[in-house]
């Protein structure tokens, strides 16, 4: 693979009075798996649909190493490969049909066997696409975007409505893009993914880049100590004063108490607990999560 | 050019997997066509009341009965204009009492609502009246006319006037239908966008779908060909060429005009009553099931010019023979038709959308 960086510059798209990309900079090194990670509506589909050129951005542009995209779109659709967040095929053919309509329409495509053998497709060779499952359909799509052997490719929420074991092998057919060469970009809504898979991470919301790196660097940089979480039947509220505390969440079944200094907080908390003689059930201590940078930078759930 | 090719192929193969498709393609016309060769289609003599006083020269009446033109009733005066007016007697011929005056006037009453049928009777009296006239005087006729069938002579039926208007309403239906559901579902559904991130060039895809649509528009018209000439006898003429050309041209028009509906409409849903709106004046005034003819004169300025009375207009001029490559009525429709294809061509390539 050829290895050049992607560059996005300033990119800006506007539906009326709704900024979906507001004024986007990314730089994305060749051979690394990135990740785009944000609630619903942050505009990590417009923002990867704007890089594809499926898009026109109204403002901002997209290199691939020297060569600008967004006057060249022919380089980008060479070059890339792409798996949209809804992508349908014609129902009426079958896996290989499909497959091969697309690698007509490449000069040096991948083989068949190639793809479905990758995407564990062969027993569906033959079934037509109206007849595949959910997670059969997203893994033809990702079959499609590999068709013409591309240096960039895109995934827009690839794991969506897949089973974990489907996942998991899905997690393996990305890390093998990457230790081909390639350069992945995806989004996600899954931590544990972003976590697993992402080489550089950016967090966004509202059409704005919040923070970007390194997934542990993230941790590191936001959190950098430990969470603290017991049951909601502990009765601790949010206004709770304890010792090297950064904030207390509520979350679905438990308070989660995010501090500087594990072991501070916990001797405060325990003191607390014994001051206004209630019991600390579920109590559990873990060093913080991607979910809980998330959280500190966008304020709200991943999964609204 | 491979991509299109293999475009073409996919397309293909799922017209011929969507059975439901298929089978509605033709159920239509066959149904409608065998409807009409079942409901009596060998109506070509004219019915005619005549009605004698006692003392009428039998003559006229015997010339009358002995041609095959005619199926001959005598009748009383009331009964007969009563037959004609509720359209079961072509016309009414009333005889008057011996001759006084040197000519004697034969009043022919016919019910002007079925213009073809009255056409036919008043053409066919008058000739035969003048007929017998000559033969009654006894005189040696001035002139006589030896007609020789330009064409191989044949009583038209039903059928065959419907065929033509059948194979034209298909043309209509299947471009407008085929676009309908099929282009704007894939629009709708974002499979064409996916395309719009490969190298396939847009005008590429065009032009697949549209070879597409013509090649089964031109085999469905085989289908239903085959069908009324070798299972119900219609006895039409096929002049290839011109006939393929004219197919050819109307699905040009009507596709353009599918663009143009799933270019402005968002949703598959939207786009069917669209295609109604289009396609129902057409289906019942441009001469599918009865001649324009019969249509109110000021409609007809109308009708004229839509195009499916061109697409229907040729078909019958060709299938029953009276037009040729060298008509200039033949000409006209396939200039309407190519103006028709420009127009909605222009105005398909300012609405189409990819998404
Ligand atoms: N075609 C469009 N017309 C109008 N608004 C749009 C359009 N596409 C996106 N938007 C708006 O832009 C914003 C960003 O949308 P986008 O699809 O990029 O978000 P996303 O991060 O991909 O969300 P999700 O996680 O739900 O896929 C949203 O507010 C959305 O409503
Ligand atoms: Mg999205």
């Amino acid at each position: 693979m050829s290895g050049k960086a992607l560059r996005l510059e300033g990119l800006t798209k506007r539906y009326g009075a709704v900024t979906a990309v507001d004024q986007l900079n990314l730089n994305i090194p060749p051979g690394i798996i990135f990740g785009l990670l944000g609630p619903n509506g942050a505009g990590k589909t417009t923002t990867l649909e704007m890089t594809e050129g499926l898009r026109r951005p109204d403002e901002g542009r997209v290199w691939l190493g020297e060569v600008d995209l967004i006057r060249h779109p022919a380089e980008a659709k060479r070059r890339f490969g792409v798996q949209l967040q809804t992508s349908a095929f014609f129902e009426l053919l079958t896996v290989k049909e499909t497959l091969e309509l697309f690698q007509s329409l490449y000069s040096h495509p991948l083989r068949v066997g190639d793809l479905v053998g990758r995407m564990d497709l062969e027993e569906k060779r033959n079934a037509r696409v109206d007849g595949l499952s959910g997670g059969q359909r997203q893994r033809l799509a990702l079959a499609v975007a590999l068709v013409n052997d591309p240096e960039v490719v895109f995934l827009d929420e690839p794991s969506a409505g897949l089973d974990p074991q489907a996942r998991r092998n899905l997690w393996e057919v990305i890390v093998g893009l990457k230790a081909e060469g390639r350069t992945v970009v995806l989004t996600t809504h899954y931590m544990d993914e972003a976590e697993m898979l992402a080489d550089r991470l950016a967090i966004m919301d509202h059409g704005r880049v919040l923070d970007e790196g390194a997934p542990r660097e993230l941790i590191e940089r936001h959190l950098p100590a430990a969470v603290i979480e017991v049951d909601r039947s502990t009765g601790i509220g949010t206004d709770t004063n304890l010792p090297a505390l950064v904030r207390i969440e509520e979350r679905e079944e438990v308070m989660a108490l995010v501090t500087q200094h594990l072991e501070d907080t916990l001797t405060g908390l325990v003191a607390w607990a014994s001051q206004h003689g209630r019991q600390l059930t579920g109590l559990k201590t873990r060093s913080a999560t991607l979910e809980d940078v998330f959280l500190e930078l966008t304020g709200r759930s991943l999964r609204e | 050019m491979k991509p299109v090719i293999t475009l073409l192929r996919s397309l293909l193969r799922q017209t011929v997997r969507n059975r439901q498709g298929l089978f509605w393609t033709l159920f239509f016309p066959v149904v409608l066509m065998v409807v009409f060769s079942l409901l009596g289609n060998t109506k070509s003599q004219v019915s005619l009341a005549v009605v004698t006083s006692r003392s009428t020269s039998a003559g006229v009446v015997r010339i009358m009965e002995k041609s095959p033109l005619f199926h001959v009733r005598t009748m009383g005066r009331r009964a007969a204009l009563a037959a004609v007016r509720s359209g079961r007697m072509d016309a009414a011929l009333l005889v008057p009492a011996a001759p006084r005056a040197r000519t004697t006037t034969l009043a022919l009453r016919y019910n002007p609502a079925n213009s073809l049928s009255a056409q036919q009777a008043v053409g066919a009296v008058q000739a035969l009246v003048a007929q017998a006239d000559l033969m009654l005087s006894g005189r040696p006729p001035l002139f006589r006319v030896r007609a020789t069938p330009l064409v191989h002579a044949r009583a038209s039926t039903y059928l065959d006037f419907l065929l033509p208007g059948v194979l034209a309403l298909m043309t209509m239906q299947n471009s407008l239908f085929g676009i309908g559901s099929g282009l704007t579902r894939w629009k709708e559904k974002g499979i064409l966008r996916r395309f719009r991130v490969t190298p396939l060039q847009p005008l590429q895809f065009l032009g697949a779908a549209i070879m597409n649509y013509l090649l089964v528009g031109l085999a469905s018209s085989a289908i239903i060909i085959g069908f009324a000439t070798g299972l119900l006898h219609a006895s039409v003429d096929i002049p290839l060429g011109p006939v393929t050309l004219v197919l050819l041209l109307g699905m040009g028009c009507f596709l353009a005009f599918g663009f143009i509906v799933a270019g402005v409409s968002r949703s598959q849903e939207a786009t069917i009553p669209i295609i109604n709106l289009i396609s129902f004046p057409m289906m019942f005034l441009s001469g599918v099931f009865f001649p324009i003819s019969s249509l109110p004169k000021i409609l007809t300025h109308i009708v004229d010019y839509f195009p499916l009375t061109y697409v229907s207009g040729a078909l019958r001029g060709l299938m029953s023979g009276q037009l040729t490559w060298h008509d200039a009525a033949f000409r006209g429709d396939l200039l309407g038709m190519a103006v028709w294809l420009v127009l909605g061509g222009a105005v398909a390539a300012r609405v189409w959308r990819w998404e």
